[in-house]
């Protein structure tokens, strides 16, 4: 314990009661105050200011110490906020190249398609040229066969005509003739004559139904 | 009353409101306060080697002592076994896990204070007991 003499104990107390200056600190404790009531209320004094400024102080640092843990949870969910947007940030930097990316391969694929589109249509086009020059061939063609057929009727006709008529006229003439001689001759014409009259009528009838039906057949190719 | 105590704690705040704690509860009129366990262990080793009586009586270590290069229950160890027993020491720590207390009291730690707004109350029922771990009879503690 420390012991003061009279005159520092009286410096001590004066300075207290003038200056409102007191001891502080641990070392109030240490002090011998016994054996002086002025000095022993001194003491009193300032450890009742000490305790009160203590208090004070442990209040004051138990708020900051406080407001300390809060601003630091604050500053904890402020970095993971800030890690996060960094991460979204990322993220979206990686998603615009890659948008970026698959423009590109779009804008590269819808060039390739257009080439190709257009190459389709010119070959859709040559492809029509050539279906209507298939047509026109295959239209000449049927002309053609329509032309020789046509031809070739007209000279199956024409023959059919002339061979008929020819046998016709052959039977008409062969007859006539036979008919002819039997009159020179004056034999007996009445078979002769009936048959030969009945011959032309045939040979008339038949002759116009050769007509008749080669007029037919044409008539009807012709619709056709 | 405690004759000397040593607080380890990386937080300087912690040292003022402990200060002023057990100033107004009359626990000790010394204390040192330091904010490594790199140098509260180089103290020890230092009083350890030269026999020196500015040894504390008690030691408050926290459990995790940011920028050292071992934590609490380290320091505890090496207190007591490497550089000789005879303080009274335990942890003060705003966590409670009873995985570190089982490791604490393997170092050799004989109380668990646990940090909060409110540390008066604690520390006047640690006074209370403190007689019981000054004489190695009180068991380990914790208090909440």
């Amino acid at each position: 314990m420390i012991t003061f003499n009279k005159q520092s104990k009286q410096q001590l107390i004066n300075l207290c009661k003038t200056r409102n200056i007191c001891l502080e600190g641990n070392i109030i404790r240490v002090i011998n105050y016994s054996g002086d009531t002025e000095f022993e209320e001194y003491g009193k004094t300032c450890l009742e200011k000490d305790r009160e400024m203590r208090k004070k102080r442990l209040e004051i640092t138990k708020q900051i110490q406080f407001k300390n843990s809060e601003l630091e949870k604050l500053n904890q969910e402020n970095q993971r906020i800030l890690e996060e947007l960094t991460e979204s940030l990322k993220s979206v930097e990686e998603s615009k190249i890659q948008y970026e990316v698959q423009n590109r391969e779009l804008i590269l694929w819808k060039e390739e398609s257009e080439k190709i589109s257009l190459e389709l249509q010119q070959e859709m086009l040559k492809s029509e040229q050539a279906r209507v020059d298939a047509e026109n061939a295959k239209n000449t063609a049927e002309n053609d066969l329509d032309v020789l057929q046509k031809r070739t009727q007209t000279q199956l006709i024409e023959r059919i005509v002339k061979v008929s008529l020819g046998v016709i006229l052959a039977v008409g003439f062969i007859t006539t003739i036979m008919y002819g001689i039997a009159l020179f001759m004056e034999k007996d014409t009445q078979i002769i004559g009936s048959t030969w009259a009945n011959m032309f009528g045939i040979l008339l009838t038949n002759a116009f139904s050769i007509i008749g039906t080669i007029m037919g057949v044409k008539y009807a190719s012709k619709e056709t | 009353m405690i004759e000397s105590i040593l607080l380890v704690d990386d937080e300087d705040l912690f040292h003022l409101v402990f200060e002023d704690a057990c100033s107004l509860l009359e626990i000790s009129l010394s204390l040192q306060s330091v904010n490594s366990s790199d140098e509260a262990a180089k103290m020890f080793k230092k009083w350890y080697e030269t026999s020196s009586k500015e040894k504390p009586e008690c030691v408050f270590v926290d459990l995790n002592i940011i920028g050292s290069s071992f934590d609490g229950i380290e320091l505890i160890r090496k207190i007591n076994f490497e550089y000789g027993n005879h303080v009274i020491i335990g942890i003060i720590s705003s966590s409670n896990e009873p995985e570190e207390q089982a490791k604490a009291i393997k170092a050799g730690a004989q109380f668990w204070i646990i940090k909060s707004d409110d540390i008066e109350p604690r520390l006047e029922e640690f006074r209370k007991d403190y007689e019981g771990y000054k004489n190695r009879t009180a068991p380990f503690k914790i208090y909440k």
